[in-house]
């Protein structure tokens, strides 16, 4: 359904992407590790289209269309919709209206009721938070409501950035809980995770990027029971 | 204490460089830029209005419209043609700075080319004045101060309550986010610049019965709501309403006790208020 062939993003000169080669099948859980700085990010934003392929080095397509080189709204409005790193609520408006505005290209009036509903009843702390303004939550609490917008999108693909970033182990479980739940329910995601045994449990297929680059691809049952994998990002 | 009269009449400034201020404080807060011919759009609001009124014979409150539409859709053009190209990263607010400061030159030349440069007056359009006993104010006058309650208003509403107004807001404050939930940063800047200068076509045409028409109307205005956005702290929108308030008043007082120099006074106390505070009364307080 989505697929990278040989991609290379560039900042100024320098690379972040490197000939990266990826593909997700619908209702897939694909996982991309890496350390700091390895390209994760880049990689999410390039294929919401946030940041640019470089010309003629790399296509991205999704259910066949080429999509790099459409503006990131061309992309969401497809079906791609990103949980993005740090969250980036809206801090100034409510919750509610963070949520309202996940799901604005949802011209259904009656299908955004019900996915609200769908969504405080996934997560039921934020129903005493709907009218408190974005930058009063809790980080946790940001990232419910970030991803809570995410799915008020009603994406078939789903992109998550570090979503464990800062959240208590406790909370980390929850977040875990949540996210194979909406797997369950059939949407195809992929998560980028530093955590790498977050990643690892909770996907079917992983991939490991180093400096731009892939490094190493496979399920998730093997990659876990890899002695470098093991070493570089299990800490065992 | 100055007369009644002077104070209306501060009110009736502080409505138009609020509404000024207003609009160009909404196109910083999306755009990251100031645009320097926003008393152009003005000027153009108030010729709209005047030749529609006096040369077509249009109802005055039909006039407003056609002249904040028109403005408003040249405003989205200069914003689509111009600065969308001239906005790039680093040295886009410099660039664009040069470029609208040209369209002051462009527009106020091609108005005194199409209409002459003479003063051109309406005539009331809402005769008579309302008797206090202690003054009295004309009705037009009282016209103004409605009408600018009601644009608002308004754009409270809009801002608050619609969804293309929460769009408007989460641009403003963070655009990437809204770009990947579908929320065209592209276009929503172009539909502010062309609510910005639709608001100073309406101050111009709300005016034009009251003030001399002419193609350098423009530029008193101008000023005074850069200034009034000083005060009221760049990027805040309640800033800008209280910093027209402000300057309104201000300036017609000033220019009362003081005939000449007035000016002079008026930037010092500017000065003397950012000193207190360089932030301005709200802020930075974005959005
Ligand atoms: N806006 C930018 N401008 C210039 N270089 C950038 C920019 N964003 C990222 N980079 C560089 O690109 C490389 C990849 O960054 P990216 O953000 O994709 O990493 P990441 O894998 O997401 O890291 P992290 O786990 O820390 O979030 C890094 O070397 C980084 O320095
Ligand atoms: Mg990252």
């Amino acid at each position: 359904m989505l697929e990278l062939k040989n991609i290379w993003v560039y900042y100024d000169k320098n690379p972040a992407v490197r000939d990266l080669s990826l593909t997700v099948n619908k209702g897939d859980f694909v996982t991309i590790l890496g350390a700091n700085g390895a390209g994760k990010s880049t990689t999410l934003n390039a294929i919401c289209g946030v940041v640019k392929v470089k010309k003629g080095k790399g296509e991205i397509f999704f259910k066949g269309k080429k999509i790099n080189g459409l503006r990131p709204p061309k992309i969401a409005a497809m079906g791609i919709i990103q949980v993005p790193e740090g969250r980036k609520l809206w801090p100034l408006l409510t919750v509610q209206e963070n949520l309202k505005l996940g799901a604005y290209l949802q011209k259904d009036r009656q299908k955004m009721k019900q996915n609200m509903e769908k969504v405080l009843t996934l997560f039921p702390d934020l129903k005493d938070k709907l009218h408190a303004k974005g930058r009063m939550l809790s980080g946790g609490q940001q990232q419910m409501a970030a991803i809570a917008r995410g799915l008020m999108a009603d994406p078939e693909v789903l992109l998550f950035d570090e979503p464990s970033l800062g959240l208590s182990p406790l909370l980390r479980q929850h977040l875990a809980e949540i996210i194979k739940e909406i797997s369950q329910h059939g949407t195809t995601i992929v998560l980028v995770e530093q955590n790498a045994r977050l990643g690892l449990m909770l996907a079917s297929y992983g991939y490991v990027i180093e400096n731009g680059e892939l490094k190493l691809q496979g399920k998730t049952s093997d990659l876990l029971k890899d002695e470098n994998v093991k070493k570089a990002y299990l800490g065992v | 204490m100055p007369p009644a009269a002077i104070w209306m009449d501060g009110l009736i400034q502080s409505c138009i460089y609020m509404t000024m201020a207003f609009g160009m404080v909404l196109v910083f807060s999306i755009l990251g830029i100031l645009n320097w011919a926003h008393g152009q759009f003005y000027m153009f609001g108030g010729i709209v209005v005047y030749y529609a009124v006096a040369a077509a014979g249009i109802p005055f409150p039909i006039s407003l419209l056609i002249s904040a539409v028109a403005v408003g859709v040249l405003g989205m053009l200069v914003e689509k043609l111009i600065i969308e190209r001239v906005n790039v990263p680093i040295y886009g607010p410099l660039y664009v700075g040069v470029a609208t400061i040209s369209l002051i030159f462009f527009f106020e030349g091609a108005a005194s080319m199409l209409f002459g440069m003479q003063d051109k007056g309406l005539s009331m359009v809402y005769p008579g004045v309302l008797d206090l006993g202690v003054f009295s104010v004309s009705y037009q006058k009282i016209g103004v101060v409605i009408f600018t309650v009601i644009v608002m208003v308004a754009m409270y509403i809009v801002l608050n309550l619609t969804k293309i107004g929460l769009a408007i807001r989460a641009v403003s404050q963070e655009p990437v986010a809204a770009n990947l939930y579908g929320i065209s940063v592209k276009r929503i800047s172009v539909i502010v610049m062309g609510i910005g200068c639709a608001m100073a076509a309406m101050a111009g045409s709300i005016m034009a019965p009251i003030y001399p028409v002419n193609p350098f109307m423009g530029r008193i205005p101008m000023i005074m709501s850069l200034l009034a956005i000083v005060i009221g702290g760049i990027g805040s929108l309640t800033g800008a309403i209280v910093g027209g308030l402000i300057l309104g008043f201000l300036n017609s007082v000033i220019a009362y006790k003081i005939s000449y120099f007035s000016e002079v006074v008026l930037f010092i106390l500017v000065i003397l208020i950012l000193l207190v505070r360089p932030q301005g009364l709200f802020g930075a307080s974005l959005k």
